[in-house]
């Protein structure tokens, strides 16, 4: 969480004796991240007074107003805020001057400008256009007694430590909390404003019950009398501005206030509304609803913890008060509430009513984090002195409910524990000053050391907890580097992420690009793999609550995502040579998904363009055919098995799928020319599907002996078959019946025509005879070949061409 | 000189001389078939005249056929050999223009995602850690209430979660998630192996979250996790600051400060000294100008998340560390956008 710490209100409770950006360096080296150190410059900005306020002549909605910022000067500024009074003091801003666009956030430099007729010479501002904070509504009013036509960086300078908080210290989220860092890293001596607890006397009028003790551990609540409702006293709202908030009124900034300062949200209710005068802490009934100050009539979800009196529901716990109790102008008594919640309670209802985030509500933000139940009495106390000095409240009785206060037990670690866990010596002095300079409260037990945390920290709960206390102070700079020694574990093979990573060389070695895509998609995509709309894959997971559909199903494929990328680049590409490799998500019941390891490829488009060496050249099925074989071939994949013509979502003629029925090894062929043109790819796109574990399965390792010694015979075989006769069942023949004197088979040639006849084909067929125990004689190669012819002729009818 | 070994030695004579007169290797071929080809060359027909010969005639005209033969062969060799000279001489005067492209050819990469995961494992290979990867569609215990994030638990607002439902139906007890880190192995492998371990986990990994040039929803990250009986911060230092020097070179350095995580303790950011600036350039886009590149978190692993695997956290201690790595690319390459690893524009992709 990002909180705003204005430096010189940081220095009430602690002397900063470096400068702000040593501070925040060592802030931010001990562990309280600083985003930034925010300077107001306000060049060409200053205190002015609103001497004269006349209508626009040319415009309703606008308003004259005549300027003095010291020394004579005077200017006459156009607008449209409705809250100036002759004798406002207001900051003025020249031409020139920087300012934040109210609407946008940007930086501007303001312009003279004609607005309906009348030249605007510069602007008074409002809080945001200021920079202080989001406030737009009108020109921010200042103390009337600043000096007109002194410099606004003179009279309201500050600088302001921009700090983003990690949620295990909600201690910090007070600017106290922040001090007591400083306090420990400049060894200077914190100054607690935290006030004597309330008396323990009961109010009359005024009692709190806790009914869900789980959401609302502590309630305390103050019965304040004789309120005077005003503004707050400048220096307050000053410190308010600067940390980010709007003044409102005395009471309700002083809730502000003290929760800025301590950490601890504070509400008021107009006592008046609080019927039976009983404040209830319980779970929101079934149809209960509620008007916020926001002025949003809220229905109340289920597991809504609120705070109501006898009758109806007043606010909801911890995030924002009801419209009804809230403080007017004419309240004069008031209940102000004190409470320690749930979390998970307040994140919950906070997260459901839309009010959490830098947006919502400030104080569910704070309960969201575990606060200390232990600041309840102190904020109390706080906050009643200040209503006394700034209300003129007569404090009449505190109720403070803690059923089951919490243990603060202090912690013990052993000294030899610090270097134990940190590799670096730590002295028992440093510890000890180091945790007394946070607070702590520290003794010596023998060789261990026993603190007990401050009451606003709720994050010291184990040793190693004061381990990073003390390492933090120290500076974890000190930490030495050192290369572990000690014993290296045995090390696991994992034969299926070396194949997958094999297989991944072995693809970018064809010449192909790898990419990686997102693995959630558009759930639509799964509906135009095939012509009629038809999935191929199973139902895919999906994303409850996705950033956009187009990333709200987990892919059970990854050719949506290859179509996809393939589309987009062919815009501006002529050929795509692609592969991915990644998991396929695939439901399973009562279990996680099985995350299947697939290796896609896609090739479209231009194999090559034109160059002087020769003509463009497209890609075709037996590009894509020689990159499946080839790897196989590198990475000695076997046989998958059982082959299928035909693949769902591709051409039913040009495409294939391998392996056994329940588990297809590879798919591979022409995308279906329909689907290529839904995702506008070129008619001829191929895609290989590849099951990374299914061919692991049939991985054989090469058994290699020595190269042949015996020299090989060559000799062309032209064979006529019918069409009908697949090239694979040849080869089958040529094999089974050449024996081990085959070494290789190539078709040289294909042929279909009037020569080979009508249904026909011929096939050239280059054989390589071999054999290891010596040259083969003419003879040996007759015989062999006459067989192969003969067992061509007997299975397949083929004629054998001369 | 018996009959017809003076035509014999006309018609090698002819041959010779045609030989000498050849301008290139085509017509030197045209020649040898003319006079020795296998089914009608001139002396082929000779040779096999000799079987039709009276036997005293035999052996004077077969001697006849083989000199003919011979003065041939040795003709076409002499000439051929003559012709080769000839052509290696003008070869060797030609110049050719070498600026000329090659011919077209596609030249395969790997994605940066993927070089830089295996940099990563090849680097962390070398001080013993293995690879070993986990599922990343996880359940809530391991991904949050292992690692010490209960639900409720305000930790829990660091990382946004996208949920996944389960098409055959999910089970309100285990909730799935999008890992949104690669924090749960370390549970994961802890559950399955004994110390010492030393394993790092690269991945993807997910968060409900807005993306921008330094963001993204799914994203890439590496986890280590080392476990034994006397691991330190400083050897956690010394690990980083190693996998630093190799990954950037050696002058680079790391710098640890503390970090909250609910699953270490002592928690720490670590950022790696700016190679691209070396901290001297105050408006370095890499850096933000302070030197520093805040590219990991890490810490001790917390005694809770020990016990809850079994381990004894009196006798066991580690260290784990975390970071992204689209990061470590980004400065590596001086990428400025995370968003364009994704987008696979195989222009940008082929830089790499």
């Amino acid at each position: 969480m990002l909180i705003r710490v204005p430096l010189s209100w940081l220095r009430v409770y602690v002397d900063v004796i470096i400068s702000a950006d040593d501070l925040a360096h060592r802030l931010h080296m001990s562990g309280t991240e600083v985003k930034g150190i925010e300077r107001q410059k306000w060049d060409k900005i200053w205190v002015g007074r609103v001497a004269e306020l006349s209508k626009h002549p040319n415009a309703d909605k606008l308003t004259l107003a005549t300027v003095d910022y010291g020394e004579g000067r005077r200017k006459i500024v156009v607008t449209g805020a409705t809250n100036l009074k002759p004798g406002s003091t207001v900051a003025y801003g020249e031409v020139g001057a920087e300012y934040v666009d109210g609407h946008t956030g940007d930086r501007m430099v303001m312009k003279p400008k004609d607005m309906r007729g009348i030249k605007s010479e510069g602007m008074v501002l409002s809080q945001k256009e200021l920079g202080l904070g989001e406030e737009h509504e009108g020109i921010l009013l200042l103390d009337d007694t600043l000096p007109v036509g002194a410099p606004l960086s003179e009279a309201l300078g500050e600088t302001v430590l921009l700090l983003e908080l990690q949620p295990n210290r909600p201690d910090c989220l007070g600017i106290v909390g922040v001090a007591r860092e400083v306090a420990a890293l400049l060894q200077q001596p914190l100054r607690d404003p935290a006030g004597d607890p309330p008396g323990k006397t009961a109010p009359n009028g005024l009692d709190v019950r806790i009914e869900d003790e789980g959401n609302c551990p502590r309630f305390a609540a103050a019965r304040l009398e004789n309120i005077r409702i005003g503004p707050s006293p400048e220096w307050m709202q000053q410190r308010l501005i600067a940390a980010g908030m709007r003044p409102i009124s005395n009471v309700v900034d002083i809730t502000n206030y003290v929760m800025l300062e301590l950490g601890q949200p504070l509400h008021a209710y107009d006592l008046r509304q609080v019927k039976g005068g009983t404040l209830v802490a319980r779970q929101a009934r079934t149809g209960e609803r509620l008007k916020t100050l926001d002025g949003i009539d809220r229905a109340l979800p289920d597991g809504t913890l609120v705070i109501a009196d006898e009758e109806r529901v007043l606010g909801l716990a911890g995030i924002m008060g009801g419209e009804d109790s809230e403080i007017r102008m004419d309240t004069t008594t008031v209940a102000l509430e004190c409470a320690s919640f749930s979390p998970k309670s307040v994140g919950a209802t906070a997260t459901k009513l839309g009010l959490r985030g830098s947006s919502g509500s400030a104080a569910a933000r704070r309960f969201s984090w575990h606060l200390s139940p232990d600041l309840v009495p102190s904020a109390l106390a706080r906050a009643i002195q200040l209503l006394r000095e700034h209300a003129g409240a007569r404090h009449a009785g505190t109720v403070d409910r803690y059923p089951r206060p919490r243990a603060l037990t202090p912690v013990r670690i052993p000294f030899a524990k610090f270097a134990r866990h940190l590799g670096m010596e730590v002295t028992r002095d440093e510890a000890v000053a180091a945790l007394n300079g946070l607070g702590f409260a520290v003794s010596e037990d023998g060789e261990a050391l026993v603190a007990r945390p401050p009451v606003a920290r709720t994050d010291i709960a184990i040793p190693e907890d004061l381990i990073e206390e003390v390492a933090r102070i120290v500076g974890y700079d000190r930490l030495p580097t050192r290369v572990p020694d000690g014993p290296l574990p045995l090390v696991e093979a994992h034969p299926r992420e070396e194949f997958r990573e094999r297989l991944r060389d072995a693809l970018v070695g064809m010449g192909l690009q790898e990419t990686v895509s997102y693995s959630l998609i558009d759930p639509a995509w799964l509906e135009r793999l095939t012509a009629d709309g038809t999935r191929i894959t199973p139902y895919p997971l999906t994303i409850q609550n996705p950033t956009t559909p187009a990333q709200s199903a987990a892919r059970p494929t990854l050719r949506a995502s290859l179509l996809d990328t393939a589309r987009r680049n062919l815009r501006h590409r002529d050929g795509v040579a692609i592969f991915e490799i990644s998991p396929v998500y695939l439901p399973r019941a009562h279990d996680l998904p099985e995350e299947r390891w697939i290796a896609a490829v896609l090739l479209a488009g231009a194999a090559h363009g034109e160059s002087w060496l020769g003509p463009a050249r497209r890609y075709d099925l037996w590009d894509l055919k020689a990159i499946i074989d080839g790897t196989f071939a590198k990475l000695h994949v076997g046989d998958l098995g059982s082959a299928h013509v035909g693949a769902p979502g591709l051409h039913p003629g040009r495409s294939e799928r391998r392996g056994p029925d329940e588990r297809t090894a590879l798919t591979w062929g022409q995308l279906d020319p329909r689907v290529a043109d839904l995702w506008e790819l070129p008619e001829e796109t191929f895609v290989g599907e590849l099951d990374v574990a299914a061919l692991l399965e049939r991985v054989a390792p090469p058994q290699v002996g020595p190269p042949p010694r015996y020299p090989a015979a060559i000799r062309d075989l032209g064979v006529v078959l019918d069409e009908t006769t697949p090239y694979a069942a040849v080869l089958e023949a040529v094999r089974a019946a050449g024996k081990a004197l085959v070494e290789s088979v190539s078709l040289v040639d294909l042929y279909r025509g009037p020569q080979a006849g009508e249904g026909k084909k011929s096939f050239t067929i280059r054989l390589v005879l071999r054999s290891p125990e010596g040259t083969l004689t003419d003879a040996d190669v007759e015989r062999a070949v006459k067989r192969i012819e003969g067992r061509l002729l007997h299975q397949h009818g083929a004629t054998i061409r001369t | 000189m018996p009959a017809g070994a003076a035509d014999l030695k006309a018609l090698a004579d002819r041959a010779v001389a045609e030989i000498a007169a050849c301008p290139d290797d085509a017509a030197l071929e045209a020649v040898r078939v003319r006079y020795l080809g296998r089914k009608d060359g001139e002396v082929t027909q000779a040779t096999k005249k000799i079987a039709t010969l009276p036997a005293p005639e035999k052996p004077a005209y077969g001697a006849a056929v083989n000199e003919a033969r011979a003065r041939i062969e040795n003709a076409l060799e002499g000439r051929g050999a003559a012709l080769r000279g000839a052509r290696v001489d003008h070869s060797l005067g030609e110049r050719e223009d070498l600026t000329l492209p090659g011919r077209p050819v596609r030249i395969g990469r790997l994605h940066p995602i993927t070089a830089t995961i295996r940099d990563v494992s090849r680097v962390f290979a070398t001080m013993g850690f293995e690879t070993v990867e986990g599922p990343e569609i996880e359940t809530d215990y391991y991904n949050f209430e292992a690692l010490n994030i209960p639900p409720g638990h305000p930790a829990r607002e660091k990382w946004d979660t996208l949920w996944v439902s389960n098409p055959l139906g999910d089970d309100p007890k285990k909730p799935l998630l999008g890992r949104t880190h690669t924090s749960p192995m370390q549970v994961r492998i802890m559950e399955q192996r004994k110390p010492p371990i030393r394993v790092v986990v690269p991945g993807r990994c997910y968060r409900y979250e807005a993306t921008d040039a330094i963001h993204e929803s799914i994203l890439f990250q590496y986890e280590g996790l080392a476990i034994d009986e006397k691991l330190t911060m400083a050897d956690l230092k010394g690990v980083l600051y190693s996998f630093a020097r190799q990954i950037f070179g050696s002058k680079s350095n790391v710098r640890f400060r503390p970090d909250y995580f609910p699953f270490t303790e002592p928690s720490a950011e670590i950022a790696f000294s700016c190679v691209i600036c070396e901290g001297k350039d105050p408006h370095c886009h890499t850096c933000g100008g302070d030197g520093w590149i805040e590219a990991a978190g890490c810490g001790m692993v917390h005694p809770d998340v020990l016990r809850r695997v079994g381990y004894d956290p009196d006798r066991y201690q580690g260290f784990a560390f975390g970071g992204g790595i689209e990061r470590l690319a980004m400065v590596m390459s001086g990428v400025p956008d995370i968003r364009l690893f994704a987008q696979n524009d195989l222009g940008f992709l082929e830089n790499f």
